[in-house]
C-alpha cells in the first residue's frame, strides 16, 4: 500500500469556507486562508479548494481569494469549482495551485479534460465525481451536488481515464456532510476499474469510518471536511490513529 | 549578496508563483526573472526549470531560446523540478517522441507499474552518494511526488525513491546542474531543505 493521503477539503462560498448537508444548507466555518494555514500546520498532505457556488451562478472564479489562500502554505494545493476553460486552469496554476478539480464543465464538455491533460499534463488533472444512488448503480450530478447529468458513475470513469484524467475526487451526495462514514461500495467499486489515485469525500465523521473507507473501499486518500471545521480532531490525530490501524501515512 | 534566479516561463503550463513563493520564503535577497527568450537569461545566476505541464509542451516552449539555454546550463547552478528535471533527459515519451535539453544521459518513460498512475503523494529519498542539493536530508524526510513519468538515468543519480515497490530516480545531480523529480515547493520544511542548498550553491 502507498502512503495514505489525508486531505483538508474546504469548500468555500467566498469570502468563507461553509459546510452543508448533502450540499444544502450551507454554514459558515471560518476563512479559507485562516482554515487552510490551520490544517497546514496540523500536517495536512494536501488542501483542496472548492468554490462551492461559481458553477451553479455561473459566475467567475474569483482569483484573488485562491491566491491569498495558497500564500500561507507550503503544501500541495489543489483548486476547483467554476473552471471552463484552459485559460482558467492557466491563471489558477498562476495563483498558486497545483492540480485543479473539474466536474461540471467536464460533463457538459469532455474535451475539457483531454485539453488540460495535453497542456498541463494529467497529474494537474482531477475530476470531480459527485455519485448519487439511483437503482443499482450511481448517477453523475453537478453543480456541488444539484444536477442529475444522466451519467452512469462507472461509464464516466473509464470516459474520463481515457481522456487523460490523473486523479478522481470521489464525493457521495447521499453521504456528504452527514458525518455517518463514507459511500464505502462506491469507493470500492470505483477503486476496482480506477487506472489513477481516488480521493474519497463525503461523510467521515469518526476515525473508523476513515479506516473503513481505505481499507475496504480502497482508496489512495480521503477528504476530510467537518470534523476538521468543528475541531472536533486535528489532522495529527486521524493520522496517528491510522497508523495504529497499520495505514501507511506520513507525519 | 542577491542572486538573480531565472525561472523559465512555458506560457499556460508551469507554476512560476509556487516557486516564487518558496525562494521568497528561503531567503529575502532573491531576486525572480521570468524567462521567456534568450536575452532574460543574460542577467541571471541561476536557473529554475519549474514543474507542471507536458514534456513535448514545455519544449515547444523554450524552442525560440534552447541553444541559449543549453549553453547557460553548463555555465550556472541549474534546478530542474519535476517536469523540468525530466526535460534535461536526452529523450522524453510523453505525447510523442520529443528531444530534450541533453544535460543528462537517458529517457523518461510512463512509469512501468501496476499502481495508480501518476504517483501522487509523499515519499522519501535515499541519498545514494554525496550530494549537494541533498545536503542534511534524512532517511525520515519527505517529499511531494505527482507525476506519470519517470527518469531513466544510470551514471549521474543522487537520489532514489519507492513508489510502493518501483524504486525509481528522484535525483540527478552533475557538477552544478540538479534535478528533483518531487516538487520542494511543495515539500513544507524539507522541501525548503532543497531550496537553501541550491541557494548556498
Amino acid at each position: 500500500m502507498s502512503k495514505i493521503r489525508v486531505i483538508a477539503r474546504l469548500d468555500v462560498k467566498p469570502p468563507y469556507v461553509i459546510k452543508g448537508v448533502h450540499f444544502e444548507g450551507l454554514r459558515k466555518m471560518g476563512q479559507p486562508e485562516a482554515l487552510a494555514e490551520k490544517y497546514y500546520w496540523q500536517g495536512a498532505d494536501e488542501i483542496f479548494y472548492i468554490d462551492a457556488v461559481a458553477s451553479l451562478y455561473q459566475r467567475e472564479i474569483l482569483f484573488e481569494y485562491i491566491e491569498q489562500t495558497a500564500k500561507s502554505i507550503v503544501a500541495p494545493f489543489c483548486v476547483g469549482g467554476g473552471i471552463r476553460t484552459t485559460d482558467d486552469v492557466a491563471r489558477l496554476l498562476h495563483c498558486g495551485a497545483d492540480k485543479v478539480v473539474i466536474n461540471t464543465a467536464a460533463i457538459a464538455n469532455p474535451q475539457l479534460i483531454r485539453d488540460c491533460a495535453h497542456i498541463f499534463g494529467s497529474q494537474c488533472v482531477t475530476v470531480s465525481i459527485e455519485a448519487k444512488r439511483k437503482g443499482d448503480g450511481w448517477e453523475c450530478y453537478t453543480d456541488y451536488g444539484r444536477i442529475p447529468s444522466g451519467k452512469d458513475v462507472m461509464d464516466w470513469v473509464k470516459e474520463v481515464q481515457d481522456l487523460g484524467a490523473g486523479e478522481l475526487l470521489v464525493t457521495s451526495v447521499d453521504t456528504e456532510g452527514r458525518q455517518k462514514g463514507f459511500d464505502v461500495e462506491l469507493m470500492a467499486g470505483i477503486s476496482t476499474i480506477a487506472s489513477v489515485p481516488v480521493v474519497a469525500a463525503g461523510g467521515a465523521g469518526q476515525l473508523e469510518h476513515i479506516r473503513d473507507v481505505i481499507k475496504d473501499g480502497n482508496v489512495n486518500a480521503v477528504c476530510i471536511a467537518s470534523m476538521l471545521h468543528y475541531d472536533r480532531i486535528t489532522i495529527r490525530e486521524i493520522k496517528e490513529y491510522l497508523l495504529s490501524q497499520e495505514i501507511e501515512v506520513t507525519l | 549578496m542577491s542572486q538573480v534566479i531565472g525561472v523559465i516561463d512555458y506560457g499556460q503550463a508551469g507554476n512560476i508563483f509556487n516557486i516564487r513563493k518558496v525562494f521568497e520564503l528561503a531567503k529575502k535577497e532573491v531576486k525572480i526573472v521570468v524567462v521567456k527568450s534568450g536575452q532574460d537569461l543574460k542577467s541571471v545566476d541561476k536557473i529554475v526549470i519549474p514543474g507542471v505541464g507536458t514534456y513535448k509542451g514545455a519544449m515547444e516552449s523554450i524552442a525560440p531560446f534552447y541553444q541559449e539555454l543549453r549553453d547557460k546550463i553548463l555555465k550556472v547552478p541549474t534546478l530542474g523540478i519535476c517536469l523540468g528535471m525530466q526535460i534535461l533527459s536526452e529523450i522524453g515519451y510523453e505525447f510523442g517522441e520529443t528531444p530534450g535539453l541533453k544535460y543528462f544521459e537517458g529517457a523518461v518513460r510512463l512509469m512501468p507499474v501496476k499502481h495508480p498512475v501518476p504517483h501522487i503523494g509523499w515519499a522519501n529519498v535515499e541519498v545514494i552518494r554525496p550530494s549537494k542539493i541533498l545536503k542534511g536530508v534524512t532517511a525520515e524526510d519527505v517529499f511531494y511526488f505527482m507525476h506519470s513519468y519517470e527518469f531513466i538515468n544510470y551514471k549521474d543519480v543522487a537520489g532514489l525513491s519507492n513508489y510502493i515497490d518501483h524504486s525509481f530516480v528522484s535525483v540527478v545531480e552533475r557538477d552544478q546542474v540538479f534535478g528533483v523529480q518531487f516538487h520542494p515547493e511543495k515539500s513544507r520544511t524539507h522541501g525548503l531543505k532543497i531550496i537553501d542548498n541550491f541557494l548556498s550553491i
